[in-house]
């Protein structure tokens, strides 16, 4: 990986409705470098969540190149994208989006086992984890008994679980209330950084922002000045 | 305009299209199977009714004697002398046109006009009668034909054929033809008297003399009774008919209730479809609730929205169900007349009652399969519809009360078993509590058996293959139905393939031990009488023959098919006696008035040995002692066995049917065979290896049960509609969860094959929860309902390839039917999971 994590180039991105079409993303330039986290802000519909999904590579542009860790998906099979999010991509969603039928351990060892990590190793960093994330007593636990706080910090486990380039949050606090949301926000913050990773957190809240290098505001498809973050509390 | 609230209802449906055209299919393909198979039954039971009609005319009894017939001398003594003017001669017997078995009627014109009509369609077939009547009485071989028969055989008035009648070739021709629009004639020879006694080898003999009495002639019957000489007796015709329709009364019921269970498990896919979609509008049920709509509000909603979808399916499925009519038709037709009397039969008849009967099926399945679930979604708090946990939460803590139910039913239809005696409709209604019983406790076995499995599949398959088998356990509210559905067709496969294999081998054992001889000879022309049966036991390499009558005995209350043996040395063990000693029954049987009656006899008319059976012989009504019950499975299952010697001392009839043959060692069978069939004379014999005659009715019992076998293949195809039903909603209902699995970085490949074995698990665990029920289900048709219903009783043969292929079949249909959703979840947008809620 060079100095970018990430790197959007006159990114477009149009959805159909109906007759009429509405451009997301419009000609994007954006770049994120290794190592940073940065807060993608801006209005619902203004196209957070698209962006994510094509850094994700779960959705492809209608024009222009898309590239996370030195691979240009936008050149890749949907397969090659899927293996490569498998690989380098961690999630962190509004949702929580926990495997209701898997305990809190397998909806973290999930992945690792997806990455092809041996059992041993798999289970020392799931439980290493869930102590991070102070869920080490709760790994037989299932998702529907945990709180909405806790729920989300399961899903922060999992996605830092296979030490992923970039892990994107999509509101990860939207769900929760101000106290929940400041202790992920700084879980959050603490184990990306202590890992050297780089994140970018789509948020409408201003308050999140704090908690990145960067923030930078999306606009009718275009991205804004980059703000200067506020200083964290 | 349509309220707001049933608009967004709606809205639902018009969103997920493929439930709502699986839920209608289920229930039409349920309705189309009620409705073919009461098609199919009412047409036969119509066609026979129409043709009895036909036959029977205005005539209000009948005079019968023996098997050797009436003398023609009662009739014409009771013309003259008693003055009775209502009556007209009768001879029937069997013939065949090319491949078409037929009844021949004889008839005497002049006397006909009293009772039947037709000498008026005689007179209807235009231009000038007279040079008809003539020819139909003094032409040899004229015969007349309805209309539709004569076409589909291709014969015009005046076309010469062949007929064969009794074994005999005969020439034929047609004069007339008979309009026939109700088709009541479709499957007569009609010809005069004379010809008829002279083809079926009856001069001076008659079948019955049909008697008209009317209504107000108080002594008549009476009168009637006193004229006619010893071992003549007068029966209702109605009674006779009826008596006849009774036969087959319990193949038709069976019919009837295989139909239901295609029902039944369509009933549990409406139910499935129903709640599921009931199920996912929870947040929209939650929202309208919390909005101030009543739960009552609701439920009407929900139940009217089930009933138009029943109405649309019901309507779809009558019209399915009258051409599906069609194809049983034949198929039941063909039973009916391999099994119990001849039927002519080519449409369906499109009984109003059927299409009503289809209609509240339909209609009442779809109300059925939304009550409880709308009662149940609507039930919640408001804010409590909105969150699934509750849901799988209440289904978790239902379990133990629904298998509580589940267990009760059982208990229940073992009462019902124990205690409804010979009835066969409460066997049955005790099969249906049975399975409802089973139903319920499936759901907990899938639940108990996934969750045990869920360790090893972890163990085998790692997380991915533990979140497959630990989610059919999870989602017991959506799967347990779609299990249930497949259990109970999987259970019926095994249930009916155990009853026929056990049944089949019960025949193929009987037809085995009864057919002793080596060779057996009918006549294919001319009669078989002592000195041809002499002849035949001197032929070389013929060590012994035995020989064998068959009569038919009509009495008020039934027929009783009478076969008189002359044993062959030896041969008296192709007999398998149940409840007596051989050595003391045989002589006894030889030399006294006694009889064997068979299994299905016995248990119809409740006599075991040391009683006495009562048949009308041609010296009058005699009782015989009843010596011992064999075993038969023959299909004129009301027999009774008499020697020889007996039957010759009580009846005029010389006649004998077939002989049996008995090779010496040193002899080939298929060189006497040949020899017997070159033989000199009038008589030609038409000579069968044993082997041959064991091939034949062992055809006629695969035959019977093909139409079985198109049912449980429908009921099966019922239940694979309602697995891809609840596999395409629980795609729908978890799709935000494989969205993540796949943004996580699933291929489409991992989550197709996770919900391909989740679909096979599904497979697996309805095929496991059938085999107790399919197995309980064979032991009840065999001991219970074949025995009330046929008087049969059979050994419960279980292969365990059956049971095998059973599972194999319940994987392989949830594999079939888990194969689109798979391949729709593998192709969903991960995209969604980024969705916000």
């Amino acid at each position: 990986m060079g100095e970018f994590a990430v790197e959007l180039a006159g990114v477009t991105r149009r959805f159909r409705e109906g007759e009429r079409e509405h451009v997301v993303l419009d000609a994007l330039d954006f770049e994120v470098r290794a190592g940073e986290t940065v807060a993608l802000r801006g209005r619902s519909g203004s196209g957070k969540s698209t962006l994510l999904n094509l850094i994700a590579g779960i959705d492809t542009p209608d024009a222009g190149r898309v590239i996370v860790a030195g691979r240009e998906l936008t050149r890749l099979s949907e397969r090659e994208r899927t293996l490569f999010r498998r690989a380098h991509v961690g999630f962190v969603y509004q949702g929580f989006n926990l495997v209701p039928t898997l305990s809190v351990a397998d909806n973290v060892r999930l992945v690792l086992e997806l990455n092809d990590v041996a059992k041993a190793a798999a289970d020392a960093r799931t439980q290493e984890l869930l102590e991070a994330v102070g869920l080490g007593d709760r790994a037989a636990s299932y998702p529907d008994v945990l709180s909405g706080g806790e729920q989300q910090r399961v899903a922060i486990a999992r996605a830092l679980a296979h030490e992923p380039a970039i892990v994107l949050a999509d509101e990860p606090t939207g769900n929760l209330d101000d106290e929940n949301a400041r202790r992920v926000l700084g879980l959050l913050e603490r184990l990306v950084r202590g890992a050297g990773g780089t994140m970018l957190i789509a948020t409408h809240s201003a308050s999140v922002a704090r908690y990145c290098d960067r923030s930078v505001e999306l606009h009718h498809g275009r991205l804004g000045a980059a703000a200067v973050p506020d200083a964290a509390p | 305009m349509i309220p707001v609230r049933f608009r967004a209802s709606l809205g639902y449906l018009r969103r997920h299209p493929w439930q709502l055209a699986l839920a209608v299919i289920g229930i039409a393909v349920g309705v189309a199977v009620i409705v073919a198979v009461d098609l199919a039954n009412a047409s036969a039971r119509k066609a026979f009714l129409l043709s009895m009609d036909a036959v029977v005319g205005k005539a209000t009894h009948q005079v019968l004697g023996g098997p050797e017939g009436i003398p023609e001398n009662v009739y014409t003594r009771l013309r003259t002398e008693q003055g009775m003017n209502a009556i007209a001669p009768v001879v029937a017997g069997e013939a065949r046109i090319g491949t078409r078995g037929l009844t021949l009627i004889g008839v005497d014109l002049f006397a006909e006009r009293a009772l039947r009509d037709y000498t008026g369609m005689l007179a209807d077939t235009g231009g000038d009668a007279e040079p008809l009547f003539r020819a139909f009485l003094t032409e040899p071989g004229a015969v007349v034909l309805a209309a539709p028969l004569a076409a589909s055989l291709k014969l015009e008035p005046g076309s010469a054929f062949e007929l064969t009648v009794d074994g005999t070739a005969r020439s034929g021709r047609l004069v007339a033809v008979l309009p026939d629009e109700e088709q009541r004639l479709g499957g007569l020879v009609v010809a005069d008297i004379a010809t008829a006694q002279e083809w079926l080898g009856r001069t001076g003999r008659l079948s019955r003399i049909d008697v008209r009495i009317e209504p107000d002639d108080e002594g008549a019957l009476a009168r009637l009774e006193a004229a006619l000489p010893p071992g003549l007796r007068v029966l209702g015709a109605a009674g006779r008919t009826q008596a006849t329709l009774d036969m087959s009364a319990g193949f038709m019921t069976n019919l009837s209730a295989m139909s239901l269970l295609a029902l039944l498990v369509g009933l549990f896919l409406v139910m499935n479809s129903t709640s599921f979609s009931v199920l996912q509008r929870r947040p929209l049920i939650g929202t309208l609730r919390a909005l101030g709509v009543t739960r009552r509000e609701l439920v009407s909603l929900l139940l009217a929205e089930s009933a138009v979808i029943g109405l649309v399916a019901a309507a779809l499925g009558i019209a399915l169900g009258v051409a599906l009519g069609e194809r049983l038709l034949d198929l039941v037709a063909r039973s009916i007349n391999d099994l119990y009397f001849r039927v002519t039969v080519t449409s369906v008849a499109v009984e109003p009652a059927s299409l009503l009967k289809g209609l509240v099926a339909g209609v009442g399945a779809a109300l059925a399969g939304a009550a409880i679930p709308a009662w149940e979604a609507t039930g919640y708090r408001p804010r409590l519809a909105l969150a699934r946990s509750v849901l799988e939460e209440r289904a978790r803590r239902a379990l133990p009360f629904v298998t509580l139910a589940g267990l009760v039913i059982i208990g229940a239809a073992v009462v019902v078993l124990v205690v409804s005696g010979r009835n066969l409709v409460a066997g049955l209604a005790a099969v249906f509590m049975l399975i409802s019983g089973f139903s319920l406790c499936a759901p907990l076995f899938v639940r108990v058996a996934s969750t045990a499995l869920a360790p090893l599949a972890r163990r085998l398959g790692g997380t991915v293959a533990r979140m497959a088998v630990a989610g059919v356990g999870a989602s017991l509210s959506r799967s347990g139905i779609a299990v249930v559905a497949l259990a109970i067709a999987v259970s019926a496969t095994i249930g009916v393939s155990v009853m026929v294999g056990s049944f089949r081998a019960a025949v193929v054992d009987w037809l085995d031990q009864s057919l002793q001889a080596d060779l057996y000879a009918r006549a294919k022309q001319g009669r078989i009488d002592e000195a041809l049966v002499a002849g035949v036991a001197s032929q070389d390499g013929v060590a012994a023959v035995s020989t064998s009558r068959r009569v038919v005995l009509e009495e008020a209350d039934g027929r009783t098919w009478l076969v008189a043996l002359a044993m062959a040395p030896g041969s008296y063990a192709g007999i398998e006696l149940i409840d007596a000693e051989p050595a003391a029954v045989w002589p006894a049987w030889e030399s006294r008035d006694a009889v064997v009656v068979s299994e299905p006899y016995a248990w119809h008319r409740g006599v075991a040995p040391g009683d006495v059976v009562r048949l009308p012989t041609g010296r009058g009504p005699r009782e015989f002692a009843v010596l011992a019950t064999y075993r038969s499975y023959d299909a004129n299952a009301s027999s009774v066995l008499v020697s020889r010697r007996t039957f010759d001392r009580w009846f005029d009839d010389d006649g004998i049917d077939s002989i049996g043959v008995y090779v010496e060692d040193d002899a080939r069978p298929e060189d006497v065979a040949a020899a017997l069939r070159r033989r000199d004379g009038a008589t030609l014999l038409e000579v069968e290896s044993n082997a041959g005659l064991r091939a034949a009715g062992l055809d006629v019992f695969d035959r019977t049960f093909v139409i079985t076998d198109v049912l449980y293949w429908l009921a099966l195809g019922v239940a694979f509609v309602g697995v891809l039903s609840a596999m395409l909603a629980l795609q729908l209902e978890r799709a935000r969860e494989i969205a993540t699995l796949r943004a996580l970085g699933m291929t489409p490949a991992q989550v197709g094959g996770m919900l391909a074995a989740q679909t096979g698990l599904l497979g697996l665990l309805s095929g496991l929860a059938a085999l107790p029920l399919g197995i309980v289900m064979a032991w009840v048709l065999i001991v219970v309902i074949n025995r009330r219903a046929f008087g049969w009783r059979i050994e419960m043969l279980v292969d365990p390839g059956i049971l095998a292929s059973s599972v194999l079949l319940a994987v392989v249909a949830a594999l079939l039917a888990g194969v689109y959703p798979a391949w729709r979840a593998g192709r969903a947008s991960p995209a969604l999971a980024m969705r916000e809620e």
